[in-house]
C-alpha cells in the first residue's frame, strides 16, 4: 500500500502553512470582529449580549453617513493631488529634469507617518504655527471645520506623491521613443502627443496606481489622527478614526466592529476594482 | 473519478476543521480571568505616564531605582503619553499583558476597575497614614484599588506680570471681573492669549466646572442634567470668549502649557503640577515667580468657587509580582523622605499627614496657597462613577466644540451631548 500522494493533496499540503498563518492573523480577527457586531460589548466590561443588527441600526440612522463623506472627500483628495502632481513631476523627470532631483522628491516618502503629521502639526498650528507666520495670519488651520480637511489632505499629498512619481515614471520609461518620434514626425505637437500617445500608453499603470493609492487613503488612520484626531467637531473623522475612536476611546467594541464590518464591505467593492483592473 | 472525490474530502475536511477553529476561537467577551503569574514574583512592571514627560521622569525613575535598590526587586518601566495612557493600559490589561503596578489619573479609576483584574490595596492603605481625602480617590466600591500617589486640584493659574502690564489690579473673582481682565490683556497685543483655555476636544472637558460656576450640576442622582438653562449660558459664554478671541482655537492642555511658558498666555487651567511644567518649558526663569493660583471666578459674589479634584492614585495588577507591586505602591506614595523629596523635585502634594507636614512641603508658599485658594473647594467630577466617564465627556467636549466652530448652537449641541451621555452611564 505503498500510495504517493496527489497533485491536490501534495498543493494542499503545500498550503498548510499558509493557511495556519491566514487562520491566526486574518480569519480569526476578522470572524471575532464580524460576530462582535452583533453584540453590545464594551472594552472594559465583562460579559456581552447579543443585540442582531442593532448596531447597524444605529449607526446607519446616524454617525455612518457624515463618517462615509468625510472618509470619500479626504480618500478623492489625498489621491487626486498626489496623482496629478506625481505625473506632472514624472513627466518632467522623463523630460530630462535632472536625475538627481528623482532623489529629492523622493524625500516625504521615506520619513514615517507620523513624523511627517507632527511636522504639518506644527506648520499648521494656530497659535505657533509656521504658516500663520509666514503669512502674518492667525488662522485656525486645524481648528475650523473648513480648512482642516484641507490641511490633512494637504499633508497626505506632501507624503504621498512621491510614490505616485515613481509608479508613473517608471510606466513612461516603458513606452517605446518610437512612438513619440512617429507622431512628431506625423506633426503632433507636445499636447497631442501627450493626449494619444502618453495617456493611451499610461492608462493601465495610472488606474492601478490611483486605485491602489485610493484604497489606501480609505484606511488611512495616522495623518488625520495626529493632525485633528477626527475634529474639529467631527469635520474630519473618517473610517478608521471613527472605529478607533469608538472601540479605543469609548471602550464600545459592539458599535466599533459594526462600523469596521461596513468599512469593510465598501472596501470590498473596491478590491473588486481592484482586481479587475489588475486581470483586465 | 477517485482522485477527484478524495480532493474534494480533503477540501471538505479541510474547511471544517477551518469553521471548527474559527468557532472555538469565536471572541470570548469575558475579558476576565484567573490573574496569572506567580503574585510573589521579585520582578514586577511599572506603568508611568509621568516616566513619559520631562519635568517627572527623572524623578519617577529616582524613586523607581531606590525601591529596587532597597527591596532586591527587577521593575520594568513602560510609559505611554498622557493622552493615549488610558487607552493603551485598557488593551494592555485585557490583553493580559500589564502587571505590577500602575500610574493612574483618578478619573480612570473606574474604568480600570470594572475590568475586575486589580487588588485589593486595604492593607497598605490601612498603615500609609493617608489623608481621608486622598483615600478616598482610590476607592471604588467600597473597596481600596488605589493608594494615594498625589491629591490636588485644576485650577486656574495666573500670569502676575502680564496682568500688572495689562493695567489687571488684583485677581479677578468673579465671572464679568475675569471677562474685563481678559479685555484688558487682549489689548496689550503681542501675540498673546488672554486666556489659554481648551479648545481641542481632547481637553474641552475643562469647561465642565465652568458650567458648573453657571449652577449646573451635571448630574443629579442619575440624571445628566447638560443641557439646562446654566449649563447652555456657560458655553454661550465660552463661545463669546472664543468668537473674540479672548480664548484661542486649537489649544489642548500642552499648548496651553506651551504658550503660558513662553509668556504668551495670561491664564490658563492646570493642576499644582503647572510649576514643574512651566519651570521646564519656559525660558523666562523667573517666571514661576510671577505665578499665582486663583480660585476660579464665580457667577455672583458669595457663590462657592469651582475647581476639579484631580490627583494620581498607583494601582496593583493581581497576578505576577503583585505583592512587591504593592509595597511598591506603598512606598512610593507614604514613605515619607521619598513623598518629600518627590514634592521638592515636582511640586506635586503628598497625600499622606505626615508628608503634608514635612517642612519642605508645608513651608511651600505655592502650594498652601493653591490648597487654599483651589483644592479647598474642588469636587470631583460626578461622571467618574461611570466606567464610560471618559466617552460621557468625550461625547459634551465634541458638542462644544461643534458650538465653538459655528456648527451648532449651545442649546441644540448640548442636548444632543447629553442625549448621547446617557445610554453610557454604566
Amino acid at each position: 500500500m505503498n500510495r504517493r500522494l496527489t497533485d491536490g493533496q501534495f498543493a494542499w499540503l503545500l498550503m498548510v502553512p499558509g493557511l495556519a498563518l491566514f487562520l491566526a492573523i486574518i480569519a480569526y480577527p476578522l470572524v471575532s470582529a464580524l460576530v462582535t457586531g452583533f453584540f453590545e460589548q464594551s472594552l472594559v466590561r465583562p460579559g456581552r449580549a447579543f443585540v442582531g443588527l442593532a448596531n447597524y441600526a444605529d449607526l446607519l440612522g446616524g454617525d455612518f453617513w457624515p463618517v462615509l463623506r468625510n472618509t470619500l472627500v479626504f480618500t478623492l483628495g489625498a489621491t487626486i493631488a498626489p496623482f496629478v502632481i506625481g505625473y506632472a513631476l514624472a513627466l518632467a523627470l522623463n523630460a530630462g529634469l535632472p536625475g538627481w532631483l528623482r532623489g529629492v522628491f523622493l524625500f516625504p516618502w521615506v520619513i514615517p507617518g507620523v513624523v511627517v503629521s507632527f511636522l504639518w502639526l506644527w506648520i499648521f498650528n494656530a497659535n505657533y504655527g509656521v504658516l500663520n507666520g509666514l503669512l502674518g495670519t492667525h488662522v485656525s488651520w486645524l481648528g475650523d471645520p473648513t480648512t482642516a480637511m484641507i490641511a490633512v489632505i494637504v499633508t497626505k499629498t506632501w507624503a504621498s506623491f512621491p510614490w505616485m512619481m515613481v509608479m508613473l515614471l517608471a510606466g513612461l520609461q516603458t513606452m517605446p521613443k518610437e512612438l513619440h518620434e512617429a507622431a512628431s514626425v506625423d506633426g503632433a505637437g507636445a499636447i497631442r502627443r501627450f493626449r494619444s500617445v502618453t495617456v493611451p500608453h499610461m492608462r493601465a499603470i495610472a488606474g492601478i496606481a490611483f486605485l491602489l493609492e485610493f484604497i489606501w487613503n480609505f484606511q488611512h488612520f495616522d495623518t488625520i489622527y495626529v493632525l485633528t484626531g477626527g475634529g474639529p467637531a467631527g469635520a474630519t473623522k473618517t473610517f478608521a478614526v471613527a472605529v478607533y475612536d469608538t472601540a479605543f476611546k469609548g471602550f464600545d467594541l459592539g458599535h466599533a466592529t459594526a462600523l469596521g464590518g461596513l468599512w469593510m464591505l465598501l472596501l470590498l467593492v473596491l478590491m473588486a476594482f481592484y482586481l479587475r483592473k489588475e486581470n483586465a | 473519478m477517485e482522485t477527484l472525490n478524495r480532493r474534494a474530502a480533503f477540501r471538505l475536511a479541510g474547511l471544517s476543521a477551518l469553521g471548527a477553529a474559527l468557532a472555538a476561537c469565536a471572541p470570548d467577551a469575558a475579558g476576565g480571568g484567573a490573574p496569572k503569574g506567580d503574585a510573589a514574583a521579585r520582578t514586577f512592571g511599572f506603568t508611568s505616564w509621568s516616566l513619559n514627560e520631562e519635568a517627572q521622569k527623572a524623578a519617577v525613575q529616582a524613586i523607581v531605582d531606590a525601591y529596587a535598590a532597597k527591596g532586591g526587586v527587577k521593575i520594568d518601566t513602560a510609559s505611554f503619553p498622557y493622552n493615549e495612557y488610558l487607552n493603551q493600559v485598557t488593551l494592555k490589561l485585557r490583553g493580559g499583558q500589564l502587571s505590577g503596578a500602575v500610574q493612574l489619573d483618578i478619573s480612570w479609576l473606574a474604568a480600570l476597575a470594572a475590568m475586575g483584574r486589580l487588588k485589593d490595596l486595604g492593607a497598605q492603605a490601612a498603615k500609609g497614614g493617608y489623608t481621608d481625602v486622598a483615600l478616598s480617590s482610590g476607592r471604588f466600591q467600597g473597596r481600596q484599588l488605589g493608594l494615594p500617589w498625589t491629591t490636588g486640584s485644576i485650577g486656574l493659574v495666573a500670569n502676575t506680570e502680564i496682568l500688572k502690564k495689562a493695567g489687571v489690579e488684583g485677581m479677578p473673582a468673579t465671572v464679568e471681573e475675569f471677562e474685563d481682565a481678559l479685555r484688558k490683556v487682549a489689548k496689550l497685543g503681542g501675540g498673546i492669549t488672554p486666556y489659554a483655555a481648551a479648545t481641542k476636544a481632547a481637553q474641552l472637558k475643562d469647561i465642565l466646572p465652568w458650567m458648573r460656576t453657571f449652577g449646573s450640576p451635571l448630574l443629579e442622582g442619575d440624571t445628566i442634567t447638560v443641557g439646562d438653562d446654566a449649563s447652555v449660558a456657560a458655553v454661550e459664554w465660552y463661545k463669546k470668549l472664543y468668537d473674540a478671541k479672548l480664548i484661542a482655537p486649537d489649544v489642548d492642555r500642552f499648548d496651553a502649557r506651551a504658550l503660558f511658558a513662553q509668556g504668551k498666555a495670561a491664564f490658563y487651567d492646570d493642576a499644582i503640577i503647572t510649576r514643574g511644567v512651566v519651570a521646564a518649558q519656559s525660558p523666562d526663569k523667573s517666571l514661576t515667580g510671577k505665578m499665582a493660583p486663583l480660585a476660579r471666578p464665580v457667577l455672583k459674589a458669595g457663590d462657592t468657587p469651582q475647581a476639579l479634584l484631580w490627583g494620581h492614585v498607583i494601582v496593583v495588577v493581581e497576578g505576577e509580582g503583585s505583592d512587591a507591586a504593592a509595597d511598591f505602591a506603598s512606598y512610593a506614595t507614604s514613605d515619607t523622605a521619598t513623598v518629600a523629596a518627590f514634592f521638592e523635585k515636582v511640586k506635586l502634594p503628598p497625600t499622606t499627614t505626615a508628608g503634608l507636614a514635612d517642612p519642605k512641603v508645608a513651608g511651600d508658599t505655592f502650594t498652601t496657597e493653591w490648597t487654599e485658594k483651589i483644592t479647598k473647594t474642588a469636587t470631583p467630577n460626578p461622571f467618574w462613577r461611570y466606567a464610560g466617564y471618559a466617552q460621557i465627556e468625550t461625547a459634551i467636549a465634541e458638542q462644544v466644540q461643534a458650538v465653538l466652530v459655528g456648527q451648532s448652537s449651545a442649546k441644540d449641541a448640548l442636548a444632543k451631548a447629553a442625549e448621547t451621555a446617557k445610554p453610557l452611564q454604566k
